[in-house]
């Protein structure tokens, strides 16, 4: 039964690599598996956790369980032409909670923790640091500061705020490059993990 | 002797834990009621003062569920030849028998005591293990744990958020008697042409979300900016369509293209297979959309909202359909691929800003005014603060050290 | 009405759950809705799943474009969804984890989901492959900044970055490339973070109270429609 669900695996897993060739039916055969049961796996997962996992392992006790069911009833209303905009509510429950959540949320880790973050010493606590490391304050200091001129989206980008600006993108382009080349080996290791499997699990090639 | 064989091994650390923990509660209990007065009888006993001075105090400002507890540890824990082995809180609850809570490392001298109940009173032993047993501390006086109905330690988050807060309601406000200016966002500039294109070449307009449910304020940026470009996709009568990852998102993108179709006059042309429910599940998603993107062939699609590693995969497949590409998330770890491999980004800020700028509508460009206020208090805080904690830091100037004592109490977040 | 209660909910929620991280009694409510979430995503899954079937059964019955695949799509569905909340073949009664080893639903995973998902995943080798060439070819001053920062990053994670520069004399080692990858990561790589997440945070504040304000309301459809 194993060798067989190996077999299974394979051919999924080299369905998928068929794509980088061009579409095909192998490739549509495996969309199409991969769409239904994931679909499925997650509401089974969804079902197992949130709705038996909370109302009946949980015994339900937390009234807050039936808010939330209640809304989530209000939100099949949809089903219903006539009485449909009520699904309104709970999506408008949502979006004012994800709004209200994310502003303080991220305002505090966002905005208040960068900016505590960035005051520090250029030449290290009591002149420690060395000519590197002072080089790498000052570049701390003056690419934040620069990044921010350029994200301004009430002054024309012009003169000696224009050229800050352009200090800015340097600094942004850096970031994104070096964000770039930190995933570049990551990817290259999960396509070794699949050859991996294809010649180690499936032919036997690799031991 | 026992003799532990193989079979009997259950038995016998049974027999053994059950002992251990006799003697155990024998001891705290012995040594909760004669405290200091630990006699020394056998020269193989390892004896270590008690901590002292615990202390059981009100935490601040939590809903009536936390103590905390500090203590002088036994001078006997030390670094080096140290005979605290660890130390062991005990808590009797109104009155009751004492229950050890927690057991903590050597060195240690405060706890906060969790998940209490505010009408409940509570008090407190410490004790200092050694090999030979445990010598605890005074009980504490018995304290309840009380509601603060403000969090004093969040005054300045408070403060300086309504500070922002209030900056972008006042330019909401303004913006409505005087137009403010807002610079070109070169993503956004391309947008109607971008719309315009997939007319004349009679192809479609894809759409993608990113993969986030209704509760990240991406997926929120990423609906607000469809809002406004539904609306020219309705007037320039071109093919809109849109998988989507998540059921609530299917929903709200429902609304918000059949609102944008209405306003533009174009309510006709609103159907709900425009928005598909794919799957929740990353990949399965993915591999559907790629598919889609190869055999439908969009001449634009949009990537706006929070994407992980699939951003890549999406954006490289809607680049080799040679496909206009206008993509945009706060998920900075995606930013490059987006950079490489579409025609515009919308990096960061400007994902949350493209829905203000679209609309032209002052009240929602008077925000973008707002929130520069925001990069302006933040640049010149670092300014200062950075200017500031150089000098002190290297010339010991109290002054300065006075203004980064402050800003750090300020913007501590700690 | 049919506008202005959403609109009041979304500003009592939001205004709420804004105050909630100042007053300790209401400091769970961040929890709470996450629990509201959760319940309400499986209630949602009704509609989505239900769409999944109507477009797979339409295209079906409309004998559309490669409508065999909507049958795989359909039946792929319909066992998963079977399997998983019957628990088929769960070793152990029904009261043993839906995931147990053996059962149809973790075997699907472990032979079908996993490959697929995995593979997927893996096809970002040749993409990123591919981004890269592109990026290698542009030709302006910026996409050459973004690709000598992601060379530099990424020869500093290989030996041969080392094996490259380790000639540079001890008192220059910063421009050996494993020290020069570290310091861009430490200095120019965490200023760009900071500007781009200062922003993302202002930028958060003002898009969520547009929606808090009623300001951005598009996503609650029309009074008419």
């Amino acid at each position: 039964m194993e060798h067989f669900a190996i077999w299974v695996a394979a051919f999924l897993t080299m369905g998928i690599f068929s794509f980088l060739y061009k579409d095909n039916a192998w490739y549509k055969l495996c969309e199409a598996i991969f769409v239904g049961i994931s679909a499925g796996y997650w509401f089974v997962t969804l079902f197992w956790d949130n709705i038996y996992g909370k109302f009946w392992v949980g015994k339900g006790d937390d009234s807050m369980l039936y808010i939330g069911a209640f809304l989530g009833l209000l939100m099949l209303m949809r089903l219903v032409p006539k009485i449909g905009w009520i699904s309104r509510w709970p999506l408008a429950f949502i979006v004012g909670a994800t709004a209200g959540f994310y502003l303080i949320n991220y305002f505090s880790s966002n905005v208040m923790r960068q900016v505590e973050d960035t005051i520090m010493p250029l030449l290290g606590p009591d002149y420690s640091a060395g000519a590197y490391d002072i080089i790498g304050n000052i570049v701390i200091a003056v690419g934040t500061f620069s990044g921010l001129v350029y994200f301004f989206f009430s002054k024309e980008h012009k003169g000696a705020f224009g050229a800050t600006a352009k200090v800015g993108i340097f600094f942004l382009m850096i970031t994104f490059g070096a964000s770039f080349g930190y995933t570049v080996m990551s990817r290259m290791s999960l396509l070794i993990g699949r050859l991996d499997f294809l010649f180690g699990d499936w032919l036997g090639m690799i031991k | 002797m026992f003799n532990c064989r193989r079979k009997s091994n259950g038995l016998c650390l049974s027999i053994f834990i059950v002992a251990a923990i006799c003697s155990l509660s024998v001891s705290v209990k012995a040594q909760s009621e004669t405290i200091d007065s630990t006699v020394v009888t056998d020269t193989n006993l390892v004896v270590a003062a008690p901590p002292t001075s615990v202390i059981a105090s009100e935490y601040k400002y939590d809903d009536a569920e936390a103590l905390e507890l500090s203590w002088v540890p036994s001078i006997d824990d030390q670094l080096v030849d140290g005979l605290v082995l660890a130390y062991r809180v005990y808590r009797a609850t109104n009155g009751g028998e004492l229950e050890m809570i927690e057991e903590l490392t050597p060195g240690n001298n405060n706890f906060t005591d969790h998940d209490l109940s505010g009408d409940s009173s509570y008090s407190y032993v410490v004790a200092a293990v050694t090999v030979s047993g445990e010598y605890s501390s005074n009980a504490t006086a018995a304290i309840s744990p009380e509601r603060e109905w403000l969090n004093y330690e969040k005054k300045w988050l408070f403060l300086i958020a309504l500070f922002i807060t209030s900056a972008i309601m006042y330019f909401i406000r303004t913006a409505r008697k005087k137009k403010l200016f807002v610079r070109k966002i070169a993503g956004l500039e391309a947008i109607d042409d971008a719309v315009g294109r997939a007319t004349e070449m009679g192809r479609s307009i894809l759409f993608i979300p990113g993969i986030q449910d209704m509760d990240d304020v991406q997926t929120l940026a990423g609906l607000t900016i469809l809002g406004r470009i539904a609306g020219t996709i309705a007037e320039y009568d071109t093919k809109l369509f849109m998988p989507v990852s998540r059921s609530l998102v299917m929903t709200a993108a429902r609304e918000t293209i059949k609102a944008s179709f209405q306003t533009a006059g174009r309510p006709d042309k609103y159907h709900d297979d425009i928005v598909t429910y794919v799957t929740d599940e990353q990949f399965g998603y993915v591999a559907h959309v790629d598919g889609i993107m190869v055999r439908e062939k969009p001449a634009t699609v949009f990537l706006l909202g929070a994407f992980f590693a699939e951003s890549l995969i999406l954006a490289e497949t809607g680049n080799s359909i040679g496909a206009i590409q206008i993509a945009g998330t706060a998920r900075p770890a995606q930013l490059p691929f987006f950079i490489a491999a579409c025609d515009f980004t919308l990096i960061g800020e400007e994902l949350f800003a493209a829905s203000a700028y679209l609309s032209d509508e002052p009240r929602a460009l008077g925000s973008l005014k707002g929130q520069d206020v925001g990069k302006a208090l933040a640049m010149f805080v670092i300014l200062i603060g950075v200017l500031a904690t150089t000098i002190a830091s290297a010339w010991h100037v109290e002054a300065m050290q006075t203004v980064v004592d402050t800003l750090s109490s300020v913007f501590s977040t700690k | 009405m049919k506008r202005q209660i959403p609109l009041f909910i979304t500003f009592f929620v939001g205004t709420l759950l804004i105050l909630s991280v100042f007053i300790p009694p209401m400091e769970t409510l961040g929890e709470d809705f996450t629990l509201f979430f959760d319940i309400i995503a499986v209630f949602a899954f009704f509609l989505g799943g239900g769409n999944l079937v109507r477009v797979h059964v339409t295209k079906l019955m409309k004998r559309k474009p490669d409508w065999g695949f909507s049958i795989v799509t359909l039946v792929g569905f319909a066992f998963i969804l079977a399997a998983g909340l019957f628990k088929i073949g769960n070793p152990g009664d029904i009261a043993s984890s839906v995931t147990a080893e053996g059962s149809w639903f973790q075997e699907s995973f472990n032979y079908i989901l996993n490959p697929l998902q995995s593979t997927m995943y893996a096809l970002l080798a040749f993409f990123v492959a591919s981004a890269s060439y592109r990026a290698f070819r542009a030709k302006n001053r910026e996409a050459t900044i973004l690709l000598v920062a992601a060379f530099i990053i990424l020869l500093g994670r290989t030996p041969f970055g080392m094996a490259l520069t380790a000639w540079i004399p001890e008192s220059f080692s910063i421009f050996q490339i494993p020290n020069l990858a570290i310091w861009i990561m430490n200095s120019p790589n965490l200023a760009g973070q900071r500007a781009i997440m200062i922003g993302i945070g202002l930028g958060v504040v003002s898009m969520s109270l547009r929606l808090i304000l009623g300001i951005e309301r598009t996503y609650l459809g029309d009074d008419r429609a």
